[in-house]
């Protein structure tokens, strides 16, 4: 797998840990 | 931005951003962190033991950098002085998985043959593996001949086989090289698709330095294509095969 790949595994980790987080605190309530 | 107020257009939006960032910043710096990496890779496969015949890519074949280097350079070597450089080198900081360029298994050195080189020496005595000419594509009608080779080898499976080119001595060597390997990694790539898993093979161009005994080096009889047996696998006994102390 070349680097840029490793570098996008991670990022779109964040993402969706980003997005689950910001859903739990925010999205639930409206 | 308008359009960014519906969630999942939003979502698809930042989707996109991730692989154009990893793409662009990740690929930009990826050589430099590549390098780093590979900068101690030679000082530690020559303390392994693979001197400086032994190389490690750390490219993908389109030219990506990686992690996971490839190593090459290692045709000669014993399994026991392989599996001590992979390990070294795998130890290095930031080194992912490791492959050979040749071929991946670990295996050990003593071993006694396998009757199956002896069938496929017997298969190959009286036909041959034909190519077309200078090139590697093998002719059609040889397809039923690999076939056979495919069911000679199947008993083998846990050994590493060696495939070896040869050519007769026309044309330059370094292109007989090239030949004689390009064919035997078409031999290799036909018996892949015929369930030998690509593991177990290991391919090598031998040019026109070993002429069939008792042929003069022109000979064209001397294009062919060798299998050996090199080492078997260590039979591992599994839980089901080892009778319990009760």
């Amino acid at each position: 797998m070349p680097i840029w790949m490793e570098v996008l595994v991670l990022m779109l980790l964040a993402y969706a840990v980003g997005l689950g987080l910001g859903w739990a605190i925010w999205g639930r309530e409206s | 931005m308008e359009f960014l107020r519906k969630p999942y257009t939003a979502i698809v939006a930042g989707l996109i951003a991730c692989i154009v960032l990893a793409y662009t910043v990740g690929g930009a710096s990826a050589p430099q962190v590549a390098q780093r990496i590979a900068a101690p890779v030679p000082a530690a496969i020559a303390e392994a033991g693979g001197g400086d015949t032994v190389r490690a890519r750390f490219s993908l074949p389109n030219g990506w950098p990686s992690r996971h280097p490839v190593l090459t350079g290692a045709e000669g070597l014993s399994e026991s002085t392989r599996a001590r450089i992979a390990h070294a080198v795998a130890a290095l900081p930031g080194v992912g998985g490791i492959s050979w360029a040749d071929g991946d298994l670990m295996v050990e050195q003593h071993f006694s043959p396998l009757h199956c080189q002896d069938d496929v020496a017997a298969l190959l005595r009286a036909r041959t593996i034909r190519f077309e000419e200078s090139s590697a594509r093998i002719d059609a009608a040889s397809g039923s001949l690999i076939d056979e080779v495919a069911a000679a080898l199947r008993p083998c499976l846990g050994a590493v086989i060696r495939i070896s080119g040869h050519t007769d001595r026309s044309g330059s060597e370094e292109a007989n090289l090239a030949l004689s390997r390009e064919r035997a990694e078409a031999v290799r790539g036909a018996l892949v698709r015929r369930g030998i898993p690509n593991a177990v093979l290991r391919v090598e161009g031998m040019g026109s330095a070993h002429p069939v005994e008792g042929l003069e080096p022109g000979d064209p009889a001397n294009r062919r294509i060798e299998f050996t047996v090199v080492s078997t696998a260590p039979l591992v006994p599994t839980p089901v095969d080892t009778p319990g102390p009760r």
